[in-house]
């Protein structure tokens, strides 16, 4: 498929062709061009909006941002004059299975998956992600498993996963829900006994050198393992659930490949998103993250109505990830009465971290959840947050995504009003210091967003009436 | 050549009911009374007013004063504007409401076949909708006659139902036909029947429209409902015709055109979730016909794999094509009424305009611009107030008075 016209066809090329040649007249132009944003809001997500501000940036960061008269635009910068318009960093999205091409593994546990190996850089997915204003997005697998694949933070702009990528191996995907075919005593019995594996496999390894058996060590070379860096000593295993003791024996390279992630999980050093779809399975989900030291390095993701176990999840100090249903609606089977309880308000209440997700790519993305949650009656700030900053620290990236402050990643929206408002659209979207995207030039959006007249049916003059769109770029008249 | 109409029949059957509905609905409305706070009013008819206090005497509003000063015993709100009308709410009925052994049951009314004790009426009012055009579900070709009522009041239909003009629904395209198939061997299903095409449903609307014009003149062709077709074709009942796709509108338009070129009449027309209006404009725009658009969706994709632009109410305000919105009675987060109207304004939709298109249009297109569809002295109090700007996803509607009477709903206290 074709991707938006801008795409930096220059850097393709040349990378096809030569790596050379990219580096040396693609890369360095595109990583000093200078660029300035001025923009008659910025909401920085650190501090109070800035009236008629503006944004500078390098290739990749954000140098300064401030209001106009405190900051000097160099003068080989290119600005973007935007005085009506609003700038906010890119949304944020904590989790989803979009972008990638079958959200499910059949095997039951498999950490050593990686999504990059399913990210589809051309996906629609991420097209719409920059129609909606999002420019950060942890990509996990999907639900319907025990242990699953390691997620991916990427960005929605480049040819590549690679030229994708802002954090790699952002945490790996549990479910303690059932998986298709299992029931929850099943699923929390193979979740345990997937740990359970582990700490015999790293006994095993354990006792194995101590009696001077250098199978492990064998094996690693005949599978072709690098001996480089930390990974080629050992090291006594850390762990706030289970150790094993004498894992200063093992090269840490010498672990089986397979469980490797999982000795991360239990350490403390890899993040875990446990799905949880209901309230019954919370108790279970903190449970099994205690037994076995996880529990600081978790992020529920929760099905619609597990606000019954807050108290739980707030006494644990486990932050949360809501799923697209704002509002949980139950009705008294006898007199009908519905009782309707919007989520996020009790998480904010017991002071549990949330983030909001996405109902779908398109029109109900993460602009369309955060305004609902207002209308609801959570606070701008707070709506705001759980689609920005609290995503961000989530994932361990709040000094580079989420926010405009100098260092952090350029990623920045303008919409033409409000970015919660209904009458504002996306206009221009920069990644990476990079404008990526430009409303006026989007040939997909005027299909969503205007139809394609089949040729010959444009509206006849005698209708009276103008039918070009009021910014004059609308494709109204027929291409006959 | 015009026939002479056996019409006094249907008056009959049109309008006995209703008269007798709305003469109870005065006598037992009264005590709804209150009075109401608001930031701005919008009012429908383009004028607003700030800081107005509105008041209502047994369901009709009695004043209107801008710049009031009130206690906090006044219910208030950032704004204020008339309850909302959907010509297209599929609330409150099941396939049980429409017959399915004939594809043609034009004498049979959707009003005997609601269920007003269905507690979906208050969850729909809650979300600001006070008026409906309810309709049959679309399981046969011609369904029926549809019915006007308020969301909430009366659990008798006879005092529910409004009197205003009538609508005989039915539906071009893939839903009357879907399911159907030719019978192998013996017939064994309801469903072995036809029509089992597009073409098929065509047939069936145009076969009855010729047999009933016919019929005066070859009695054997009168078919029960057939005076039905007569009060249509003389333009006192106006057709309300389910179309999704550019092809059904066109379908819908040949037929009104056909009958009007032989001389049988001149049709009213109304297409029903017209989600492909926007393709060719010219069609509605030539047969002087209105539509009603279906529910934004959220991948373009509408009705019968239909396309709808998001942009197409805004199109069709240019054009000067009247249309209004519709949430299909949803009352569910997001997808109300209300959103309706907020994503015809993200479409690019004027405020005022999306306003009228969910109050004033509809309420005109039944016949009943004097009684509801705007905030008037003298008109039926039927409010509903904001929490915010109207439509914007960050609003939400606080409460809803229908007939004066405020919705009582635990609903209601979301949204």
């Amino acid at each position: 498929m074709k991707l938006l016209s801008n795409q930096l066809p220059l850097t393709l090329a040349a990378l096809a062709g030569s790596v050379t040649l990219a580096v040396t007249f693609a890369a360095p132009a595109v990583a000093q061009e200078k660029q300035a944003i001025k923009a008659g809001t910025i909401i920085t997500m650190d501090g109070a909006p800035i009236q008629n501000g503006v944004i500078l940036m390098d290739g990749t960061r954000v140098l300064a941002v401030g209001p106009a008269d405190q900051i000097e635009i160099p003068w080989d910068a290119e600005v973007t004059d935007a005085p009506d318009m609003v700038a906010m960093p890119g949304f944020v999205e904590a989790h989803t299975n979009s972008g990638i091409d079958r959200a499910n593994e059949t095997l039951d546990v498999t950490p050593f998956f990686d999504v990059q190996d399913s990210i589809n850089p051309v996906d629609f997915y991420f097209e719409d992600c920059l129609r909606f204003g999002i420019t950060t997005i942890n990509v996990q697998q999907g639900n319907n498993t025990v242990i699953a694949a390691m997620g991916a933070v990427v960005k929605p702009w480049g040819m590549t996963v690679d030229a994708q990528l802002v954090m790699p191996q952002s945490g790996v995907k549990m479910s303690v829900s059932p998986k298709a075919g299992k029931s929850a005593a099943t699923q929390a019995a193979t979740l345990r006994q997937a740990f359970a594996d582990l700490r015999s496999h790293l006994e095993q390894l354990v006792e194995e050198k101590r009696q001077g058996n250098d199978r492990a060590h064998r094996e690693a070379l005949a599978q072709g393992r690098d001996y480089e860096g930390e990974d080629a000593k050992g090291r006594a295993m850390t762990g706030k659930g289970w150790i094993v003791e004498g894992m200063e024996l093992v090269p840490r390279v010498e672990v089986d490949e397979k469980m490797a992630p999982l000795l991360k999980v239990v350490e403390g050093r890899l993040t875990v998103y446990m799905y949880c779809g209901a309230p019954a399975q919370v108790r279970t989900a903190l449970d099994i993250a205690k037994e076995n030291g996880f529990l600081e390095n978790m992020i529920l993701v929760l099905g619609s109505g597990c606000f019954k176990a807050a108290d739980q999840i707030a006494a644990a100090k486990v932050p949360v990830i809501l799923d697209e249903n704002l509002v949980f609606v139950e009705v008294d089977p006898i007199t009908e009465e519905e009782t309707r309880t919007f989520e996020a308000q009790v998480f904010k209440d017991k002071g549990i971290p949330f983030a909001l997700t996405s109902r779908d790519s398109g029109m109900e993305s993460l602009w369309y959840q955060a305004a609902m949650a207002v209308g609801q009656g959570l606070s701008r700030e707070d709506a705001l947050a759980a689609v920005t900053t609290v995503p961000a620290k989530l994932m361990g990236l709040e000094n580079r995504v989420g926010v405009i402050k100098p260092g952090a990643d350029a990623n920045i929206v303008l919409y033409n009003g409000d970015p919660l408002s209904v009458r504002s659209q996306v206009q221009h979207v920069f990644i990476d210091g990079q404008k990526v995207y430009d409303r006026s030039n989007d040939p997909r959006l005027k299909h969503l967003f205007e139809g394609q007249r089949p040729p010959g049916t444009a509206p006849a003059q005698d209708a009276g009436s103008n039918v070009e769109s009021s910014d004059g770029t609308g494709d109204k008249k027929d291409k006959e | 050549m015009m026939r002479p109409m056996k019409t006094l029949a249907l008056a009959a059957l049109l309008a006995g009911a209703s008269d007798r509905a709305s003469a109870q609905t005065e006598a037992k409305s009264s005590g709804a009374s209150g009075s109401v706070y608001a930031d701005v009013l919008y009012t429908s008819t383009g004028k607003t007013f700030e800081n107005v206090l509105v008041t209502f005497q047994d369901g009709r509003i009695t004043t209107i004063t801008p710049g009031a000063k009130v206690d906090d015993q006044v219910p208030h709100g950032a704004a204020l504007t008339a309850g909302m009308v959907d010509l297209s709410a599929r609330v409150a009925r099941s396939e049980a409401s429409v017959e399915q052994t004939n594809e043609v049951e034009a004498s049979l009314s959707v009003a005997g076949a609601l269920d007003l004790f269905d507690p979906n009426w208050a969850r729909l009012a809650a979300t600001g909708v006070t008026t409906v055009l309810a309709s049959p579900p679309d399981r046969n070709v011609v369904g029926g006659l549809s019915a006007i009522l308020k969301t909430q009041g009366p659990t008798d239909i006879a005092e529910r139902q409004l009197t205003g003009r009538s609508f005989l629904r039915g539906a071009m395209g893939d839903a009357p036909s879907s399911g159907n198939r030719p019978a192998w061997g013996a017939p064994n299903s309801i469903y072995n029947r036809r029509p089992t095409t597009r073409m098929g449903v065509e047939w069936e609307w145009r076969k009855a429209f010729i047999d009933a014009a016919s019929a005066p003149d070859y009695p054997e062709l009168e078919f029960p409902g057939a005076d039905v077709f007569r009060a249509v074709l003389a333009g006192n009942v106006t057709l309300f015709v389910q179309a999704f796709t550019s092809i059904d509108i066109r379908t819908a338009v040949f037929l009104k055109e056909e009958m009007k070129r032989e001389g049988f009449g001149d049709i009213q027309m109304w297409i029903d979730s017209g989600a492909e209006a926007w393709k060719d404009p010219q069609l509605l725009k030539r047969s002087n016909s209105g539509v009603v658009l279906p529910p934004f969706p959220a991948d373009g994709y509408s009705g019968e794999n239909s396309f709808m632009a998001w942009d197409v109410a805004k199109q069709m305000d240019e054009l000067g094509i009247p249309f209004t919105l519709s949430a299909y009675g949803s009352f569910s987060l997001g997808s109300t009424l209300g959103d309706q109207a907020g994503r015809a304004m993200h479409g690019g939709l004027a405020f005022d305009k999306a306003l009228a298109a969910v109050t004033l249009v509809p309420a005109r297109v039944l016949g009943l611009e004097d009684r509801i569809g705007s905030v008037e002295v003298g008109k039926d109090a039927d409010l509903v107030l904001w929490s915010g700007p109207p439509f914007e996803l960050t609003s939400r509607v606080l409460a809803v008075w229908v007939s004066g009477t405020p919705v009582t709903q635990s609903s209601s206290a979301t949204r």
